[in-house]
């Protein structure tokens, strides 16, 4: 249950783009189509629920003084993050080509994008401020995948629909997404400080 | 992108002739990485709000993309393809780490303020866009200017936008009051007969929303003027 | 291509060159690092002294804060049942490593600030905010009763919304001259409160979008406060003894 609510937390109330405003990058340059959006949504929920977890293992035993090397190393934390985040994302680009090329060709350029999607790296920093479990990590990672693949959609689909209105050309394409992306901020923090826990009458 | 096809084998390259200068120049507008690449998006949001964390934000990632660009070139050809972007990733951090240290030990208070997004400016995709796209494709001396073009390309969005949101947010520049509730404003609103009583300082300016807003006209102005960065599809 | 010999020693020689200018930076700059976060946390425990310090914290140099610090701070670490621990200095307690711990296990820091005769009382609270922790520094006057002042700070609190306990310096200015005993000697701590205080010794008012972090700010106090309770009693004690 515990869980779950941190799932339901990272996904709508810590919203990672719509609230933080990570991973803002991809989010604006990929959300032309829906269909685009969904496929790097995808990934980056698989990406942030594998890297969460095996970074909360390196912090835990690797980086840590009590951990195999007993030494505070946490000035290479960030190295060894993106390491993992980056060889991560190749080695999830090499199974999806060999066991779903269709899959594979639709994604395209967008698998490698996710290594520099600060949601992945921020997420784990994240994770590391607050002290998750193990557990909590994998929940936290999956739920805040979850949302940022909702939001992505989310923005999509109203880029579809906005390209049939009068926009001022300057403001075309990218003006435009900046601004709905703002208001969608803003729309978001009424989310703010919602205790799923406290809803659903657990807590 | 557009600069790797300009790339040609010169029998004498002048150290800082018209193409170096337009490596610098061309991403202050045409090639801006903020308003035209839509690169290193996050951490604009999130240090604009006081120009002071603006400038040391800009500073730091002009050091990084400048530094990396320079040693991802030097190796570019030693560096196996198939871990090219570890390789990058490793560069970029390293150095970046060196930035978190030298900021702790120089000035604890901003680092405390900036120190999420300093980490994250290995996630800057301008840096990495710039290695994918440039570095790993010319030499040393001209991927250097164009890493420091485009780290000063984003510079010059964040002041931008860091003046916009203090003045309004805060009604104040680089700490100075300019107009606010107390002695220590320009303009003092709680003074005796003041013209200025009815100023309350802009709090949408200091959600980070509202650096979207700023940037998203910022685009508009941009665009109206230089109208070949138009969207048509 | 590159044979897979190569990427490893490739990578090796890579990881190690750049292991090794990390871990020297590192150890060089570790000394500074602290000193700097020492600097900063008394630089935060003489801002709750508000005006009582005579000057300001932020005019005043690093030499000057250590100055202070030696002269007219004296520092006590105490157990949950107000006993002062003579081996602990209270600048190295980490809050947020206390604040992990039992509530039974926990060490408390005191500072005790002298100025012309006056005693002042600074005592460390730390809670939660709507993101992530806060903590803050409350400085009591010699009555242990009144606050004299207070300063707060944050580790993600929204800037414009929760930020505002440490950016607006209105909000930390409220809490002087509040109470946190009422009359009949009942603890009573300080509450946020939302759409404005109705009563000036024991409320402050609230930041307008900010109630997670307001109701984190009273949460904080009262839990945090009543901890030095133990020790505060047993002053009150022995200070009428001495008067009788």
């Amino acid at each position: 249950m515990e869980l779950f609510n941190i799932f339901l937390k990272a996904a709508f109330v810590e919203n990672l783009v719509l609230a933080y405003f990570l991973g803002m990058c991809s989010f604006l340059a990929v959300s032309k189509t829906v269909k685009t959006a969904f496929g790097l949504g995808l990934a980056v929920i698989f990406v942030l629920g594998i890297t969460m977890p095996i970074n909360w293992l390196i912090t835990e035993y690797l980086l840590s003084e009590t951990g195999i090397f007993g030494m505070d190393l946490t000035f290479l934390r960030l190295i060894l993050f993106i390491a993992v985040i980056a060889s991560m994302v190749q080695l999830v680009e090499m199974i999806i080509e060999k066991v779903s090329p269709a899959l594979y060709t639709s994604l395209g350029i967008f698998l490698p994008l996710i290594t520099v999607n600060c949601a992945i790296l921020g997420g784990s920093l994240f994770m590391v401020s607050r002290e998750y479990s193990f557990g909590e990590s994998v929940a936290f990672g999956l739920g805040g995948g979850f949302g940022w693949f909702l939001a992505i959609i989310a923005i999509a689909a109203i880029r579809e629909k906005i390209r049939y209105s009068a926009v001022p050309p300057g403001l075309r394409g990218l003006g435009m997404a900046f601004i709905l992306t703002g208001l969608m901020g803003l729309a978001f923090m009424s989310l703010m400080g919602i205790d799923p826990a406290a809803l659903m009458g657990t807590k | 992108m557009a600069e790797s096809t300009v790339q040609t084998v010169q029998e004498k390259e002048p150290l800082f002739g018209k193409k170096e200068r337009k490596l610098i120049t061309d991403p202050l507008n045409d090639n801006n990485p903020i308003t035209v690449q839509v690169l290193g998006i996050c951490s604009a949001l999130a240090v604009t709000t006081l120009v002071a964390k603006a400038l040391v934000m800009s500073i730091a990632v002009v050091f990084v993309c400048g530094f990396a660009s320079l040693f991802t070139s030097l190796l570019r050809n030693s560096i196996p393809k198939q871990v090219r972007m570890i390789v990058q990733l490793v560069i970029i951090a390293t150095l970046v780490t060196i930035v978190e240290l030298t900021l702790k030990a120089v000035n604890y208070p901003i680092y405390k303020e900036l120190s999420v997004f300093i980490g994250l400016i290995i996630t800057n995709c301008i840096v990495m866009g710039r290695l994918e796209a440039f570095s790993m494709a010319n030499k040393p001396w001209r991927s250097f200017l164009d890493g420091l073009g485009n780290g000063l390309g984003y510079g010059a969005i964040l002041i931008i936008v860091a003046v916009i949101r203090e003045i309004f947010g805060k009604g104040s520049l680089m700490g100075i009051g300019l107009i606010g509730a107390g002695d220590n404003y320009f303009i003092n609103t709680l003074a005796e007969g003041s013209w200025f009583a009815w100023y309350m300082p802009n709090n949408l300016m200091v959600l980070p929303a509202s650096a979207l807003f700023v940037i998203g006209v910022l685009i508009w102005i941009q665009r109206s003027w230089n109208t070949k960065l138009v969207d048509i599809s | 291509m590159h044979s897979t010999g190569y990427i490893i020693r490739f990578t090796l020689i890579m990881t190690t060159i750049v292991a090794i200018i990390l871990a020297g930076l590192f150890s060089v700059l570790k000394g500074i690092h602290s000193e700097n976060e020492a600097i900063f946390n008394k630089r935060a425990i003489l801002k709750a002294l508000g005006d009582n310090l005579g000057q300001k914290v932020d005019d005043l140099s690093d030499e000057q804060v250590t100055t202070i610090f030696k002269d007219q701070v004296q520092q006590f670490s105490l157990n949950m049942s107000g006993e002062v621990q003579e081996n602990i200095l209270a600048e190295k307690i980490d809050m947020k490593k206390e604040k992990k711990k039992p509530e039974a296990d926990r060490t408390l820091p005191l500072f005790v600030f002298e100025k012309e005769g006056q005693k002042y009382y600074i005592i460390s609270v730390r809670g939660n905010g709507l993101w992530d922790e806060i903590w803050g520094n409350i400085a009591l006057k010699s009555d242990m009763n009144t606050i004299a002042g207070v300063s707060f700070d944050h580790q993600g609190e929204t800037p414009g919304l929760g930020a505002e306990i440490k950016d607006n310096p209105t909000f930390p200015s409220q809490f002087k001259d509040t109470k946190i005993y009422d009359d009949a000697g009942v603890y009573r701590s300080i509450t946020v409160r939302k759409g404005g205080r109705k009563n000036k010794i024991h409320e402050v008012d609230g930041i307008s979008g900010a109630t997670v972090t307001a109701d984190g700010v009273t949460e904080m106090l009262i839990r945090g406060i009543k901890y030095y309770e133990p020790y505060f009693n047993k002053i009150k004690k022995t200070s009428k003894i001495g008067m009788n």
